[in-house]
């Protein structure tokens, strides 16, 4: 078993998983493919770069470049601050993009009565645009020098001073993989709690699945879609947040406009895909499984068959495995689950009907 | 003379750009059962749907105890003490049928929503056996029956029906109609979409035919009733 790959295979993982999530969540309330989600992660992560360089000038953080046990040649520490600022301010970006998207472009195409196919092609559209404004930004501030600012020796943010050490450094995990991979974790229990421990989970569950029920019943049922753009605005941006750390997994480019969200948008939409599409902890599952696909798994068929360069196609690989669960499991892992492994749901009882009462 | 709970004025509407309703003029009385009938396609469920706002109207009115309403959005209308129960996909069927009522109640104090839920039962005993059932894998009666609590919880001024005994056995068909005829006892306004004309009729107060999106009779419902040409009505051939 390869650690560093399995690592880099979390980190990968659950970006996808936080992506495939706000997709799904928007497809299920919204209706429409959010072709723009990865570019509103990148978004997240360009404020977020901008916010970190910025507090760690203003403030003269110096980082701290220590050798740890002879292991790791250095790790590069800063104040959980730092982190925390960047994580918060990818989320606020996130969530200002996808409000942008839906209250400026989407909700008016909806009050006007547009399909499927219009709103579509306008997420596209955004996706055009917030990446010339990134492009903009990024010919501004360059966007590789504010990351050469916060990591003197690469350009992506480093996270080892938050490495966990096991068996006197014998088992090393990564900082990114040990938390991104704990807040998909926490996340999946918080959306738990949400759709089915609270009213408002029940509202959101009611508005997904009978929209004018809901509405007749006083429910303002845009209001609960404005709340899945939040929570999908807010996933993408610590997606981003994550992606700044290891942006060289499964081949991405390093942070530029167009980079990795171009890359990375097939491979969110394909863990979505596998999930099930109407399946919100199917699209955090999918996620996570096709980033074991493109590296963990690819990685390998590289080392079996020779081909080290195979995993440059680690997309293809992916793509591969959703046009076999199309095939095989079009109902993705949502469906797979329900077939398999959910408790059968209590038999309705028949042929009551005739001793019917109804009167109190 | 009873006031009026909803007043339709010159209402020309449809989906999207396809108009269905055309110079709909209408009053529902207060206190009284008005039943809709008409063919197939007529635009009667159409017609009910324009009265919450689930249409788009091009001109004229829809005013609530003489409040212009023509603009509001539908979970507003429910505030204002309207209810609907839609003719198919009437409960969410994915959720339990306690999570049906507790979403039906949801904006009603905790102690008001208990009460209403203990009245519910007292009609309809059933309901709180399957109480943590999901409400799709119960029988189409019992469905029927969670249709009508969910509206019943909100306590609403004026019921908007559509065809509650589509697909029932006629027994059953019996009973929802009886329900209906009990509401109304209890002081309820309704308006009720029925394909049984006969029956739907005879609980009625006042009678409407809808034919191709128009208004073919408005008066008692026992006029409609004893009209000798009704099936000509009916097919529009007047
Ligand atoms: N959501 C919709 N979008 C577009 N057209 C619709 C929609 N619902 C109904 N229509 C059309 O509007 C017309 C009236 O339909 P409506 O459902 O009101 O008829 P109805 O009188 O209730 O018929 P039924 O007795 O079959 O229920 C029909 O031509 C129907 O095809
Ligand atoms: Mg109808």
């Amino acid at each position: 078993m390869n650690v560093n790959i399995l690592m880099g295979t979390l980190v990968y993982g659950s970006v996808l998983a936080l992506l495939s999530l706000g997709i799904t969540l928007i497809y299920m309330t919204t209706k429409v493919f959010n072709f723009a989600h990865p570019r509103l992660s990148l978004f997240g992560a360009y404020l977020a770069i901008t916010a970190m360089a910025a507090y760690i000038t203003g403030k003269g953080i110096q980082p701290d470049l220590t050798v740890h046990e002879g292991i790791i040649p250095y790790r590069l520490a800063y104040p959980a601050s730092v982190y925390i600022i960047g994580a918060v301010v990818a989320i606020v970006g996130g969530i200002i993009a996808a409000m942008v998207e839906y209250y400026l472009i989407l909700k008016p195409l909806l009050d006007r009565g547009s399909d499927y196919l219009q709103l579509m092609i306008a997420t596209l559209a955004y996706d055009f645009i917030l990446m010339a404004v990134l492009f903009l930004y990024n010919t501004h501030v360059k966007i590789v020098s504010l990351l050469n600012k916060i990591n003197v020796q690469s350009t992506s943010v480093d996270f080892s001073s938050y490495d966990l050490y096991i068996m006197k450094g014998y088992l090393t995990i990564p900082g990114d993989a040990l938390y991104s991979t704990l807040i998909v974790l926490i996340i999946t229990a918080a959306i738990y709690i949400l759709l089915f421990k609270t009213t408002l989970g029940v509202k959101m569950r009611a508005s997904i699945e009978n929209p004018p029920l809901a509405e007749v019943l006083g429910i303002n049922v845009r209001r609960i879609y404005a709340l899945s753009w939040i929570i999908s605005g807010a996933t993408a941006g610590l997606a981003g947040f994550f992606i700044m750390m290891r942006p060289s997994v499964a081949g991405l480019k390093p942070i530029s406009a167009t980079s990795p969200a171009d890359e990375i948008v097939v491979s969110a939409f394909a863990g979505s895909i596998v999930g099930g599409v109407n399946s919100i902890f199917g699209s955090l599952a999918g996620g996570m499984l096709i980033g074991f696909i493109e590296v963990y798994v690819t990685f390998f068929i590289g080392i079996a068959t020779g081909l080290g360069a195979i995993t440059k196609y680690s997309r293809v690989i992916s793509m591969f495995a959703v046009g076999l669960f199309l095939l095989f499991a079009p109902q993705g892992l949502a469906g797979l689950y329900k077939k398999y492994l959910a408790p059968p749901p209590a038999a309705p009882e028949l042929g009551e009907e005739e001793h019917e009462e109804g009167e109190g | 003379m009873a006031g009026v709970v909803l007043k339709l004025e010159k209402v020309n509407a449809g989906y999207g750009k396809l108009q269905t309703l055309f110079d709909i003029d209408l009053e529902i009385p207060e206190g009284m059962i008005t039943v809709i009938v008409g063919p197939n396609g007529a635009g009667k469920s159409t017609l009910l749907k324009t009265m919450f706002g689930l249409t788009t109207v091009y001109s004229g009115r829809v005013l609530f105890y003489g409040k212009d309403i023509t603009r509001l959005p539908p979970h507003e209308r429910a505030k204002l003490g309207m209810a609907f129960i839609f003719q198919l996909n009437n409960i969410f069927a994915e959720l339990t049928v306690w999570e049906n009522l507790k979403l039906a109640g949801h904006d009603l104090p905790q102690d008001v929503f208990r009460e209403r839920v203990r009245e519910v039962f007292k009609t309809f005993p059933r309901l709180r056996e399957r109480l943590h059932q999901k409400a799709g894998t119960m029988s189409g009666g019992e469905r029927q029956m969670l249709a009508m609590a969910i509206g019943i919880i909100r306590k609403p001024k004026i019921f908007l029906i559509d065809e509650p005994t589509a697909g029932l056995a006629p027994k059953l068909a019996r009973e929802v109609l009886a329900n209906v005829k009990r509401l109304n006892e209890q002081g309820y306004t309704v308006v009720l979409v029925e394909q049984n004309v006969k029956a739907g009729l005879e609980i009625g107060h006042k009678g409407v035919l809808v034919v191709n999106g128009r208004i073919a009779f408005d008066g008692p419902a026992r006029e409609l009733l004893a009209q000798k040409d009704l099936a000509k009505l009916y097919m529009g051939v007047v």
